[in-house]
């Protein structure tokens, strides 16, 4: 046998003695990365659109909406409101989860008017007949420092009556 | 701070990547690592720096990633079972013109790719070489008869 180079151990280097379970580990560590992706086509991390309902006497909303979202992402909100009673003066309430660390990029159609309510933004959307529909897209962007879950609660008012509330949350993945 | 933290995580995420894909992804580079490497390159910066374009943003990532990379490095030096986990340790897959075919299998190589390796230190045959050794960087070294 040739001489052993300097530093090599025979019964380490080549018998591969006490690194018998090094390959199980690799190979465990590697079905652990081949997860990532499974999870991410699972929408684990987002961002596939899923629909929240809520109904009430008077309407009935429909919020499509991702639940998670990755920083820096754009998405969209889609709020579906179908009025089974006249709704004369309907005013979408959003909970400050919509909006922090969020960039609005449009809201369509434009709401009559913008307030802030308790520190909800609340979009007057004007008059919705018995029997109509009215749908409100939001563009967002997620912002890059903006990590964390938040809930994302819709409240449809008449006027100053609450005609329902719906709970949405939202995770947002560094 | 959160540049310093992605930075961290990216680093430590990059290299137990590069760990678990094996040591052969380290310094060959056939078309498909090169695609491996570069793609890694480009995902990982959309990632570290995002829509910060500043140079403050630039040095902050810059200046992590140095700091982890001598801090892996020092730990590595003073500590054997760390630089085990770090570097990996090298395997012996020629011995005497033979080849060790269980620790071929194990680094998935073919005796093309030794031989390939081979020709590029300008060794023609098996037979010539007492020792061929996969080191933790990747690299084939043979020792000559």
């Amino acid at each position: 046998m040739s001489q052993i180079p300097d530093t090599i151990v025979l019964k380490r280097d080549r018998d591969l003695a006490g690194r018998e379970n090094e390959i199980w580990v690799r190979r465990g560590l590697f079905a652990l990365l081949c997860l990532v992706p499974v999870l991410a086509l699972l929408n684990l991390f987002g961002q596939h659109p899923g629909t929240s309902n809520a109904a009430g006497a008077a309407a009935r909303l429909e919020v499509y909406a991702p639940a998670r979202v990755r920083s820096g992402l754009l998405f969209e909100a889609r709020f579906h409101i179908v009025a089974v009673r006249d709704l004369k003066r309907a005013t979408l309430v959003l909970a400050p989860g919509w909006l922090e660390g969020m960039t609005v990029n449009t809201i369509e159609p434009s709401p009559t008017s913008e307030t802030s309510v308790n520190g909800n933004l609340s979009l007057s959307l004007g008059h919705i007949p018995r029997g109509q529909s009215y749908l409100l897209f939001m563009q967002f962007q997620v912002n890059p420092i903006n990590v964390g879950h938040r809930q994302q609660t819709v409240q449809l008012y008449d006027g100053n009556r609450k005609v329902l509330e719906l709970h949405h949350t939202i995770t947002v993945f560094p | 701070m959160d540049i310093a933290l992605r930075a961290l995580f990216l680093y430590a995420f990059v290299v137990f990547v590069m760990r678990v894909l094996g040591r052969r992804e380290l310094s060959s580079l056939s078309a498909v690592d090169l695609v491996l490497l570069i793609v890694l390159g480009d995902a990982i910066q959309q990632g570290l720096t995002q829509d910060d374009y500043s140079v403050t943003g630039a040095v902050i990532a810059v200046a992590t990633i140095g700091a982890v990379q001598v801090a892996s490095s020092y730990i590595s030096f003073r500590s054997k079972r760390a630089r085990k986990v770090i570097e990996g340790e090298p395997i012996i897959v020629i011995q005497d013109g033979g080849l060790l075919e269980t620790n071929l299998k194990r680094e998935r190589l073919t005796a093309d790719d030794l031989a390939e390796e081979m020709r590029m230190q300008q060794i023609a045959s098996f037979d010539e070489v007492a020792w061929g050794i996969l080191e933790s960087n990747g690299q084939i070294s043979f020792v000559k008869k």
